[in-house]
């Protein structure tokens, strides 16, 4: 099993610089998500490590060696397609037995290795069919079986899932965490599906015009955005801008915020005067019909309510703000648009970003 | 696709530089000693101190015989053009929107399969037809003869492009109110312009200078420009006038094309 | 448009008779024993076997096969090439080489016989045999690119990647992967050239010297100067050729094969 690491990578196309300075360490047998926008580099990056794109600057690290020159075909990976990629004029043992074949294996080895590769995705039996006889879900199991029969070094996945319906995605989430940890092989993988990034991933990077803004464990990410971009991609998020009033003790803030009213949360090196942008995620806020306003909670009107089954979101205008709000519907009902509300939440909950 | 760079331009060179340099000798090159030929005084085949005259331009200018060869061209390939066009595109119409399934690909074989079978053979089967008929040696006889060579390429563009329009269009139109007649002519046609000006321009062009139709099927009378060519470098060797007579066929079907190109190019935005 | 079908369909099926009754004539003429193409029709192979004797014919065809088959691989190869860096690569110039295409087929076969008649000339080329194959490879180079071009636009790119990360070399991956998908663009493409260069009569004939000559120039000699029912069974073989030719590329090029 392998490290792979990734200095200061450039590539630019024409003006354009897809990658614009990434360093990243993917560790021995993670599973690691990279997220974005389109054109963000996060595809950049993945072909880059399997060899289609040659960097203008930077190295890319296989297990220490840098793999500059090595041609794709010697790297010995594995790389999942958003298409599947099957070769279609070859049967389902034969897409498997293609990587071994081409590296010279034995017939006895090569046999047996594939029905091993068939039956650890659970395709045993469909051995002699050919791909455009199997569907989305099957077609995605030959291939991820096909990139692992080779025993590679690392698994690369370029938006693998992207094809495949809710269900049939959700399914094959699952079964790719599973093979993945079986196998304990270092993965990275590539999507613009924020929820799927963080179902899957052992650590997760956003990307952003060809840099990482932030990486972490993905609840880390999550809860403790460092810009209004990484905040507003993984999820929703309220953003709440205003001023320094006082610094108390342990590091605590009173910040008055432009649309009324006081919060108050941990600052690191807060000044008094200093202008402050917060995120504050849609279920941390606790909705109170009527109450009390004063620190950390704010009077609003609610101007619409979408209800979702297991939860409801609320749109409140706050000051001259609206505010999102999802709750978990503990209990039937919901709050009528219309209704004088309070919003409130823990200081923890706030987080500052840069804008 | 991958963008060029100097390890990709030596393997661009190699894959088409044979394609390339091939046409260039046999098409390229041809077309413009050809041009050149069109302004000697004496033909390359006689031997002679080499001078150069306007004179083979100059007798299209004065005689009018050989301008009425090329209206009388022009007008031909506009007849045939026409006709096929209204003969072939309600069959495209046919094929792409009425009949379905493994009949559309069957019949869409049966047409277009006698266009590919030597048009000299297929001229000489008319000829075996009109004979009985006493409708040999006839103008009309070319004009059926040259629709039923170039009809093929007219439904086949028209096909082409009807067989794109989505039906969803179609049924949004009618949801809209569309009766037959303001769908045709205001949805269905428009979008399948493309198809048809192809399909008119592949037509055109081979038709102005056809010259072995109007000669199996025309006989003495159909006298075309093509025909004139065809005497200068057979009969006469007369190669620098049939040059001329070459270009200026070539000249007035791409004036013809240019002239039409900007209508047509404003007709077809958006599709 | 209830009655709109019903029209459409029969015009559809006037014209292909349109377009067959002719030919349908002509063969079965060939089979007729008048040498006049008097009716009533008697069934007759003579025809066909005074087509055996005939030598002129019989070297014209040979010179038509040759050279067709000299013409396809030729233009297949060079055609193929083309085509893969059209598909392949991006590069300055690129819109201009396709636009190039055109000239062969757009402009008429007379313009461009009687230029190479010249050129060849100049250049020292005599008529015959050779010059009419650079005239038929000429014209087929378009047709093979446009149909194999066809094929390499639904060609999944993303297989010879992934048969590189599989650990193919270059050479694997052309081999076993890039090769067998496009057979049948390829093969559709070699038919077409065999299809141009066999029917091909303006460029052979500006370019046949007197006593040589392919199939379609000794035909139209013939009818010039009157014909028999011979010309009937030798155009039928020809009709037989080309059409078959052209069902077995719409075999490869439309349903055979991966789609």
């Amino acid at each position: 099993m392998s490290t792979v690491a990734v200095t200061d990578a450039v590539k630019r196309y024409d003006s354009v610089a897809a990658l614009d300075g990434v360093t990243m360490t993917f560790r021995d047998g993670e599973f690691f998500g990279l997220l974005g926008p389109s054109g963000s580099g996060k595809t950049t990056l993945l072909r880059a490590i399997a060899g289609f794109v040659t960097l203008d600057r930077g190295q890319v690290l296989i297990d220490g060696q840098d793999v500059g020159g090595v041609p794709v075909h010697a790297r010995n990976i594995g790389m999942m397609f958003q298409n599947y990629a099957l070769f279609p004029h070859m049967s389902v043992a034969e897409n498997v037995s293609f990587g071994l074949e081409v590296r010279g294996r034995p017939r006895e080895e090569v046999a047996q290795r594939v029905k091993e590769a068939l039956a650890m995705v659970r395709l045993g039996g469909l051995e002699q069919r050919k791909p455009k006889q199997l569907s989305g879900g099957q077609q995605q199991r030959v291939a991820l079986a096909r990139a692992l029969v080779t025993r590679p070094k690392v698994l690369l996945l370029d938006e693998p899932l992207g094809a495949l319906d809710k269900h049939l995605r959700q399914e094959m989430q699952v079964e790719l965490r599973r093979i993945q940890r079986q196998v304990g092989i270092t993965t990275i993988f590539v999507t613009h599906d924020q929820e799927e990034a963080l179902t899957l991933s052992d650590r997760i990077a956003i990307f952003d015009s060809g840099r990482i803004i932030q990486e972490g464990a993905p609840m880390a990410v999550y809860e403790r955005p460092v810009t209004k971009f990484a905040a507003g991609f993984l999820g929703e998020a309220n953003f709440l801008q205003g001023r320094v009033t006082a610094m108390e003790a342990g590091d605590i803030a009173r910040i008055a915020l432009d649309i009324g009213g006081e919060v108050s949360c941990r600052l690191t090196n807060g000044q008094v005067g200093q202008t402050v942008l917060l995120a504050l995620r849609p279920e941390k806020i606790t909705l109170a019909a009527g109450g009390q306003a004063g620190l950390n909670a704010l009077r609003g009107k609610v101007l619409d309510v979408v209800f979702s089954g297991n939860s409801t979101t609320y749109r409140i205008a706050v000051g001259d703000q609206v505010m999102i709000l999802f709750k978990q519907n503990l209990v039937q009902g919901t709050v009528a648009p219309g209704t004088e509300v309070v919003l409130s939440w823990s200081p923890d909950h706030l987080v500052q970003v840069t804008p | 696709m991958a963008v060029a760079d100097r390890r990709n331009r030596g393997a661009i060179l190699a894959l088409t530089g044979p394609a390339y340099l091939w046409l260039t000798a046999t098409i390229f090159l041809p077309l413009s000693a050809m041009l050149y030929c069109s302004f000697l005084a004496k033909s390359p085949l006689v031997p002679a101190p080499v001078s150069y005259t306007l004179r083979h331009y100059e007798a299209f200018v004065d005689k009018s015989v050989y301008q009425q060869l090329m209206l009388w061209s022009l007008q031909m390939g506009a007849i045939v053009t026409i006709c096929c066009l209204v003969i072939g595109y309600p069959a495209a119409l046919a094929l792409a929107k009425v009949i379905k399934g493994r009949w559309r690909e069957a019949m869409f074989l049966m047409v277009v399969l006698p266009f590919w079978s030597n048009a000299l053979v297929r001229t000489f089967s008319w000829t075996l037809v009109l004979r009985p008929f006493d409708l040999l040696y006839s103008y009309p006889a070319v004009i059926v003869g040259l629709v039923h060579s170039y009809l093929p390429y007219m439904i086949l563009t028209c096909y082409i492009s009807l067989q794109a329009i989505d039906d969803s269009v179609i049924e949004a139109a009618r949801s809209l109110g569309a009766r037959s007649g303001a769908l045709f002519r205001r949805v269905v046609f428009p979008m399948s312009l493309p198809g048809v000006l192809a399909g008119s321009a592949l037509i055109f062009v081979p038709a102005v200078g056809s010259f072995m139709e109007p000669r199996i099927l025309g006989g003495a009378k159909g006298a075309t420009l093509g025909m004139a060519v065809e005497d200068q470098f057979t009969v006469t060797a007369n190669w620098p006038f049939g040059a001329a007579l070459s270009f200026l066929m070539l000249g007035a079907v791409l004036l013809i094309c240019l002239a039409v190109y900007p209508a047509a190019r404003k007709r077809m935005e958006g599709l | 448009m209830k009655l709109g079908p019903a029209l459409l369909t029969a015009h559809l099926w006037l014209v292909l008779a349109f377009l067959y009754v002719p030919i349908v004539v002509m063969v079965v003429l060939g089979f007729n024993a008048s040498p006049l193409y008097a009716l009533p029709f008697q069934f007759d192979l003579v025809w066909y076997r005074e087509l055996v004797g005939n030598a002129k014919l019989i070297d014209a065809g040979i010179h038509s096969v040759g050279i067709a088959i000299v013409n396809t691989i030729i233009a297949t190869t060079f055609g193929t090439m083309a085509a893969l860096a059209f598909a392949r690569y991006q590069f300055r110039g690129k819109t201009i080489l396709q636009l190039l295409l055109f000239p062969p087929v757009a402009i008429p076969w007379l313009v461009i016989g009687t230029a190479m008649l010249v050129f060849f000339y100049w250049i020292d080329i005599k008529r015959g045999l050779f010059a009419i194959l650079l005239g038929h490879v000429a014209l087929s180079l378009p047709y093979v690119i446009v149909v194999v071009g066809a094929r390499l636009a639904t060609f999944p790119r993303a297989v010879e990647e992934a048969a590189a990360t599989l650990g193919a070399t270059p050479f694997q991956t052309f081999r076993r992967v890039t090769a067998p998908l496009l057979a049948p663009g390829v093969i559709g493409g070699a038919l077409f050239a065999f299809a141009v260069s066999f029917d091909q009569f303006v460029i052979s004939y500006f370019l046949a010297p007197p006593g040589v000559t392919t199939l379609p120039v000794e035909i139209y000699g013939a009818i010039r100067k009157g014909f028999t029912p011979e010309i009937n069974a030798i155009s039928t073989i020809i009709i037989v050729v080309s059409m078959g030719a052209l069902l077995l590329t719409a075999r490869f090029y439309r349903f055979g094969g991966e789609r």
